[in-house]
């Protein structure tokens, strides 16, 4: 990937999957050269982690919440991703 | 038990610019490792010039022609984002057509029980009239039409291992019940093809492995998807589009496969190819850009086709890299 690339670490979630979709596009259309692909590849796979980490540290503070609305100890909603 | 190499100088004469994976150094290696006592035993000859109409078994004339046109006599010039041409190119991809061919003529004839082409360029992403993914002729799919009409054979199949797909080969066996392709890949990955919905006319069979998937899943996605599919098929004569970049070293692909899985593969579509055709393989070099993942790989796979035996699986010299 060029140097201007942005890193993953400082990317939002929506423009994290907004890449993790346009590369997944790019395979299935056999729009990358196979010299590029494995990197684009890989790159989408890192994309998909950060992904899913901010997914489940969203998750995480939905539960905390619905812990502290209810008021009592008993049980947790995961967020429904979906 | 005898097997024949085609092999020639002209494959380490066509280079792209420095740096590109498919590079002369590949055809070194195998060469190299060839070499070893291990193989003493091969029958070895030089590939022969194919023939234009061979390439015309399977590429419209304009395509040969353009091809032809553009060979440059210095430097090199690009066909696509990765597939480049110099000045011993053309050679080299009719000497790929002309060792695929020769391999059909020295098994049908049984000069031999089976044959290895140490070939480059590569050639099962060449499309009809489309060079794409380092192939600029599809050398593969030009032996099962030239077997099919020089030994008016029945039924020919492909099974290709490559970790990307043979999108070329699938592309002129598509509409064609008497030709078999039977494809294992990373998915997704370059070309972006080969799904298991994609089945042609019920002789397409591909069976996508996920990055990370290694001996285990390879092993079962071949005993429960290409194998049935190929025995059903009885063919007359098996061809392997031999790529060995689902080797775990290679840095084009994210597959794990070791030596001793393309050993496995080897042997067992050499047990299919005794129940159905005397044996008669012939396999043809693809992929494969880990020098030494390469090197080792070809090292195993030429074993078994000279031995059919599990002692395919040790590599050869593998501490020389």
């Amino acid at each position: 990937m060029s140097d201007k690339t942005p890193a993953i670490a400082d990317m939002t979630f929506e423009a994290a999957l907004a890449e993790l979709e346009a590369i997944v596009e790019k395979l299935e259309a056999g729009k990358v050269s196979l010299e590029d692909s494995i990197a684009i590849y890989e790159r989408g796979e890192k994309l998909k982690s950060h992904c899913d980490k901010q997914l489940k540290a969203a998750e995480a503070r939905i539960e905390k919440i619905t812990l502290k609305s209810d008021g009592s100890a008993g049980g947790t909603e995961p967020l429904d991703v979906e | 038990m005898s097997t024949l190499l085609l092999h020639h100088d002209v494959f380490t004469e066509h280079e792209p610019p420095q740096g590109h994976p498919e590079r002369a150094d590949r055809m070194r290696a195998v060469e190299r490792i060839l070499s070893h006592p291990h193989f003493e035993d091969l029958r070895r000859e030089e590939a022969p010039m194919g023939q234009r109409a061979q390439a015309l078994l399977v590429h419209p004339e304009d395509y040969v022609h353009a091809i032809e046109q553009s060979s440059p006599t210095e430097g090199e010039i690009a066909l696509d984002p990765d597939t480049w041409m110099n000045a011993s190119t053309l050679e080299a991809a009719y000497r790929a057509v002309g060792a695929g061919t020769r391999a059909v003529d020295a098994v049908m004839n049984m000069e031999v029980n089976n044959a290895f082409c140490a070939v480059r360029p590569p050639g099962h992403h060449a499309e009809t009239a489309r060079a794409m993914g380092f192939c600029v002729f599809g050398s593969i799919s030009i032996a099962a039409h030239y077997a099919r009409e020089a030994y008016d054979l029945d039924r020919v199949a492909v099974v290709d291992f490559d970790v990307h797909h043979g999108n070329g080969t699938q592309d002129m066996f598509w509409a064609n019940e008497d030709l078999f392709f039977g494809s294992t890949h990373q998915m997704p990955l370059f070309p972006g093809t080969g799904a298991v919905s994609e089945t042609g006319e019920g002789n397409i069979f591909n069976a996508p492995l996920s990055a990370g998937d290694g001996g285990e899943v390879f092993r079962e996605a071949m005993l429960s998807r290409i194998f049935p599919a190929l025995d059903a098929f009885q063919p007359d004569l098996i061809l392997i589009s031999a790529g060995f970049d689902a080797h775990e070293r290679d840095p084009l692909g994210s597959l794990k496969l070791k030596e001793e899985d393309f050993a496995w593969v080897t042997l067992r579509l050499m047990d299919l190819a005794a129940k159905h055709c005397d044996g008669r393989i012939v396999s043809m070099l693809e992929g494969g850009y880990d020098l030494a993942g390469l090197s080792s790989s070809v090292g195993v796979h030429v074993k078994a086709l000279m031995h059919g035996t599990g002692e395919a699986s040790q590599p050869v010299d593998e501490d020389e890299y």
